[in-house]
């Protein structure tokens, strides 16, 4: 096996425990609500989600290969590693995704230990990002676009970031609004089922549209890596295990269930009713789908934080914690450079020790840091079991300092 | 136009179609269980209550079909088209 083949592999490898990450991470961001108002059991919710992503992510017949060119210059337009990169068998590539994808798993990681819903694809790029900067400079990196389109990480990246939260709160509180009204005098009896099943409808939508965008990030990264190293050629399809993988990776990321989160977004941020919880997937669902539809990049998680925040606005009466709302949007402030930041030392410390012993180095930090953070975890489990528990504002659930697992 | 025009030029449309779906359909919804709801409380079945009320719901299920097109569609790299008022699928740019 040549130098190039091992990284290649533990490229792939990572690649794949991201998805993972990404697939638990978001889990709570179509079933939280369904999961708090008792729609579904946990473990049922779960297992639709995971299900529904598995068939969303075989879905993405066409998988862009370009995904990182909203960030980073890494790839031509049409999705070839730019040549400079591929020399050696693309060893200076392979060596930047990999310190990027650790970046990211790491973030996810820790964002799911303090119960956070923060991103997957912020965490994502910004691992890119960080590694990109530390290998090739500030210019690797495409901050603002060409000014022709949305693109670069302002647009594709910041801006739907500051803008999605606010769409999606805006259309689950006109949503939990009017439904509030247009339910008035009805007796419960009547209406519970039918929003048990609205709920379940809609929060079926967005994890099928979560499994046809998100699984194609990874699809598209782990094709990046086999061009790099000369494993594969085509730039018009992707193999077929790499689909495989990537379908069943985030699928059983997704079943594992990130209990911690769903807690969060469906106990700790308002009080969710069977009403509040259809209009606030319904808006996910429907915000989700006419972005995509019009380009505009944006972030399930964001998307999905804000409905359930605007069907608590929406309510007559009802409490919103902003306290940890707030928790959750410095959060979402700290992702893209938090990532970055281990991304960058990641590919500092790589290409230091350098060549395998430098990838294998840096693959080794990530378990052991995946290794402490899910042992930190044990300390306060959150599962399927106690994930519906009172929210108790004056003992969270979460005591670690941030900086104790960084 | 720079990046900010552009996002904020996409964000009303989100908003209008996310209005128009996320929170009009749901608000179909719930009126379609009440018009259940009204035909059956009263001291007779009124049928009128449940034709309305299925109407509300087929309208629903059409817009919920709409999505799952959409979704699959993208995932062939193909794309909705509204240019004949009623939905069809084109490839996509």
């Amino acid at each position: 096996m040549t130098e190039s083949t091992v990284i290649l592999i533990l490229v792939i490898v990572t690649a794949l425990g991201f998805d993972f990450t990404n697939g638990f991470h978001d889990t709570a961001n179509a079933m939280a609500t369904s999961i708090a108002t008792g729609a579904l059991r946990p473990k049922v919710a779960v297992a639709l989600s995971g299900a529904l992503n598995l068939v969303g992510a075989f879905l993405s017949v066409e998988v862009a290969l370009t995904v990182t060119n909203a960030v980073v210059n890494l790839q031509t337009s049409n999705g070839t590693p730019k040549e400079s990169l591929t020399a050696d068998g693309g060893v200076a590539l392979l060596l930047i995704i990999l310190a990027g994808l650790v970046g990211g798993i790491v973030w996810n990681l820790l964002t799911w230990l303090l119960g956070l819903p923060s991103s997957s694809s912020h965490a994502l790029f910004g691992g890119l990002i960080g590694a990109t900067i530390a290998g090739l400079g500030w210019s690797g990196v495409n901050w603002n676009g060409n000014g022709t389109k949305l693109d670069g990480v302002v647009g594709k990246v910041i801006l739907p970031a500051v803008l999605s939260p606010v769409v999606a709160g805006v259309v689950a509180a006109v949503g939990t609004w009017l439904i509030y009204r247009a339910v008035v005098g009805v007796a419960e009896r009547y209406t519970n089922n039918g929003f048990r099943w609205g709920q379940i409808g809609s929060a079926s939508l967005v994890s099928l549209a979560h499994g046809t965008n998100d699984a194609q990030k990874t699809m598209g990264v782990i094709t990046l890596a086999l061009l790099a190293s000369g494993h594969w050629t085509s730039t018009s399809s992707i193999p077929f295990w790499v689909k495989v993988c990537c379908a069943v990776a985030i699928a059983a990321g997704t079943y594992l269930g990130g209990w911690r989160i769903i807690r969060t977004l469906g106990k700790g941020l308002v009080e969710i009713s069977p009403p509040q919880g259809m209009a606030a997937e319904s808006a996910s669902a429907a915000v989700i789908l006419a972005s995509s539809h019009l380009g505009f990049a944006l972030s399930t998680t964001h998307v999905a934080t804000g409905s359930i925040l605007g069907s608590g606005v929406g309510r007559p009466g009802a409490q919103v914690r902003w306290r940890v709302a707030g928790r959750m949007v410095s959060a979402w402030l700290i992702t893209l450079p938090a990532a970055a930041v281990v991304g960058a030392i990641m590919w500092y410390l790589g290409d230091l020790i350098g060549g395998v012993a430098g990838a294998i180095v840096i693959f080794l930090l990530l378990l052991a840091a995946a290794g402490y953070m899910y042992l930190r975890s044990r300390r306060t489990p959150v599962s399927h079991e106690n994930v519906n528990d009172e929210w108790d504002e004056v003992a969270p659930p979460e005591k670690v300092p941030a900086g104790a697992a960084g | 136009m720079n990046n900010l025009g552009f996002a904020l030029d996409g964000a009303w449309r989100v908003l209008l179609a996310g209005i128009a779906l996320g929170a009009g359909l749901p608000i179909l919804f719930t009126l379609g269980l009440r018009s259940l709801a009204w035909s059956a409380s009263g001291p007779v079945p009124r049928p009128a209550g449940r034709v309305a009320g299925y109407t509300l719901f087929a309208i629903v299920v059409l817009g919920v079909l709409l999505g799952i097109t959409f979704i699959v569609a993208t995932g062939f790299g193909k794309a909705l088209s509204f240019e004949h008022i009623y939905p069809t699928i084109v490839p996509k740019h």
